[in-house]
């Protein structure tokens, strides 16, 4: 694991931020998996995946395109059910929760980043990112600027998601998955479509969460993103390769 | 971030003021719409146009009973009261008093009452020959038969007696011209009167052959003092309404009868009724029509923003504050085309009244909530199948790759 790189990040460094934060327990399991299949018609997606990710770990899941990665993550983030096996979030079963039990744990618990930079295009950057707060308790314009400005967005925060290059779009993704501190991260490909440049910032974004001791699962194909994790989990055809 | 709610005790929801989240709320629901220009231009026409007629055709439905009765009522006098007929004595049509006739017509409701007069018929000479001689209370005569087209001026006392008005075809024939001066002879050339011609009227009846003075002077040339052949009344009142005032006047005075002109009463009640059927069905209509095309917009819109509606979702969205989301964008939709309707719908009201009545339609502020009403019921229906379409958005399947 890299050093990290304190100047880049002040907030991190924030005695607010490190202090606050309790002190991760890696046998406390956030996430249990076990036998986790999910089917779309004859197709498997996922395939009998079983895997544990304690609080505070940092797991990135790699393997080939069209290998379940997505799928794998579409059902931790609860917008998807698996077609057989089971999954524990926080100790809880998922299995018989209702709609709305999903949605509350999403927005209590998760924080989403997606392959594609999904933002409202109506919105403007900072207005994104409130729309997370507001879904999850308050809108609090101070707050959303706080975490563009983290993401080094600050100048932006008016700009509509068009006016915005696919880095900071992305930057911006990542500013609203961390706004409502969740003690999960379930981040897809965050590096897929962006340059070097902005690659970097994101691995270090990640690296100061993982020191703040959030809990961490990575989609990644970079081998250099996978190595900053703890753990690999290896897809293959749907299945633990 | 220097926070972290979920460390410092998590949750504050319920005790965060409701302010921002009503701003926040707020503030999407006018981003999203402003933010989508020509779809929401038809949205907005379809409903503007929408209420503009429910509006125009509210104002004019209630405005046209009144506008109606008063339309035919310059038509003419809608009462006729004379002296009862006894068909034994095989009398023709008797004199009757003037004052009596004069009373039994005051004794109808003021507050209905246009104008109301006795009339007095004879035969007379005029310098170029015989002529119908009509004794009437002039200044009434006026509010009477308001539909006269008079050249020259109208005789505005009743105690004028030294003008006369002559109808249009008995003036051509005789020569006549306003300002002429006409010697009035009776019959047996006992009286006559010089009388001055002050206005010539064309009235499509037979009045256009009849010369008109005041009562008193025809009493006197016609040698029937204190006499009419009967009086005619124009009131404000639909048919079954007229019959049972006429009624009443002949209960109250022995000797004289009352009717109702059936022609013109009888006619206001039915076409009453059809234009008020006519209008329900037209309004009726456009709303059905407002309702789908609202739907089709609301339909396509949600689809547009199928993937909005998946992310809102993924990022903790609860289907309530989706449905809330687009309830309040077609209510504020409906609120902004609801104005602009009715203003318009006002103006196609003056248009119509003007077309219809020859007059201006009253602005009865009771129809803007009867329109906005029926415009949010119409474009809420029109919303439902639309936004059960967003609620059933699988966020899953909308932010998988690609
Ligand atoms: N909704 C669906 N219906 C049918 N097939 C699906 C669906 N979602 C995923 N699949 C299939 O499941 C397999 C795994 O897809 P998934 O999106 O999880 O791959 P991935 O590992 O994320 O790939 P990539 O690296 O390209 O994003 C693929 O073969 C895909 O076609
Ligand atoms: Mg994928």
């Amino acid at each position: 694991m890299a050093p990290m790189d304190g100047t880049a990040f002040a907030a991190v460094s924030d005695d607010a931020a490190t202090t606050s934060a309790p002190i991760p327990n890696p046998s406390r399991e956030v996430i249990g998996c076990d036998a986790l299949s999910r089917h779309f018609g004859q197709v498997a997606a996922l395939d009998d995946v079983t895997f544990r990710v304690g609080e505070g770990e940092f797991l990135a899941i790699m393997g080939p395109s069209g290998s379940g990665k997505t799928t794998l993550l579409n059902i931790l983030s609860l917008l998807d059910a698996p077609t057989s096996g089971s999954y524990r979030l926080d100790g809880i079963e998922t299995a018989n929760l209702t709609e709305k039990d999903r949605v509350v744990i999403r927005r209590e618990k998760i924080g989403l980043v997606f392959q594609q930079f999904h933002l409202i295009p109506y919105l403007s950057a900072v207005e994104n990112v409130m729309l997370a707060q507001h879904y999850h308790s308050v809108a609090d314009r101070d707050e959303a600027l706080e975490a563009l400005e983290r993401v080094g967005l600050a100048e932006r925060a008016g700009h509509l998601p068009s006016q915005l290059s696919g880095g900071e779009q992305q930057r911006v993704c990542i500013a609203r998955a961390l706004i409502n501190a969740p003690a999960l991260i379930l981040a897809d490909e965050p590096t897929g479509n962006l340059d070097a440049d902005n690659e970097r910032r994101v691995m270090k974004l990640l690296e100061s969460l993982r020191a703040e001791g959030r809990t961490i699962v990575l989609v990644t194909h970079n081998p250099a993103l996978g190595r900053q994790a703890d753990r690999i989990l290896r897809l293959e055809h749907g299945r633990k390769a | 971030m220097a926070t972290d709610r979920n460390a410092s005790g998590g949750g504050g929801a319920a005790a965060r003021p409701l302010g921002p989240r009503a701003r926040m709320f707020t503030l999407m629901v006018v981003r999203a719409l402003t933010k989508r220009g020509s779809r929401l231009t038809v949205a907005l026409g379809a409903i503007a146009v929408g209420a503009a007629v429910v509006f125009a055709l509210t104002s004019l439905y209630f405005d046209i009973s009144i506008k109606m009765s008063e339309e035919l009522r310059t038509f003419g006098p809608n009462i006729i009261i004379s002296p009862h007929v006894d068909e034994k004595q095989g009398g023709e049509s008797r004199l009757a008093d003037a004052s009596l006739l004069e009373s039994a017509a005051k004794s109808l409701p003021a507050d209905r009452m246009v104008g109301a007069t006795p009339y007095l018929y004879g035969v007379v000479r005029l310098d170029r020959g015989n002529a119908v001689l009509v004794g009437a209370d002039m200044a009434a005569m006026r509010a009477l038969a308001p539909y006269w087209q008079v050249d020259g001026g109208w005789i505005a006392a009743s105690f004028d007696d030294r003008n006369a008005m002559v109808g249009r075809r008995l003036a051509t024939s005789m020569g006549l011209k306003v300002g002429d001066p006409v010697t009035i002879v009776n019959r047996d050339r006992s009286t006559q009167a010089s009388v001055t011609i002050k206005g010539i009227m064309d009235t499509g009846e037979a009045e256009d052959d009849q010369i008109f003075i005041n009562l008193a002077l025809a009493q006197k040339i016609l040698n029937e003092p204190g006499k009419a052949n009967f009086a005619m009344a124009s009131i404000v009142a639909d048919g079954a309404e007229a019959d049972s005032l006429a009624a009443s006047i002949g209960q109250r005075f022995p000797g004289i009868e009352a009717r109702p002109i059936r022609k013109v009463s009888e006619a206001d009640g039915q076409i009453l009724g059809k234009i008020d059927g006519l209008m329900a069905l037209v309004a009726l209509i456009i709303l059905v029509i407002t309702t789908l095309c609202v739907n089709a917009t609301l339909t396509a819109m949600v689809a547009e923003r199928t993937p909005q509606i998946g992310l809102q979702k993924a990022i903790g969205a609860s289907d309530g504050s989706i449905v809330a989301q687009f309830l309040a964008e077609t209510a504020l939709v409906c609120l902004v085309a609801v104005a602009i309707g009715i203003v318009g719908g006002f103006l196609l009201a003056q248009l119509l009244g003007q077309a219809v009545f020859s007059a201006w339609v009253t602005f009865r502020p009771g129809m803007v909530p009867l329109t906005l009403g029926l415009c949010l019921i119409a474009a809420l229906a029109a919303a439902m199948l639309p936004i059960r379409g967003a609620v059933r958005v699988v966020p899953a399947r909308v932010l998988r790759g690609e």
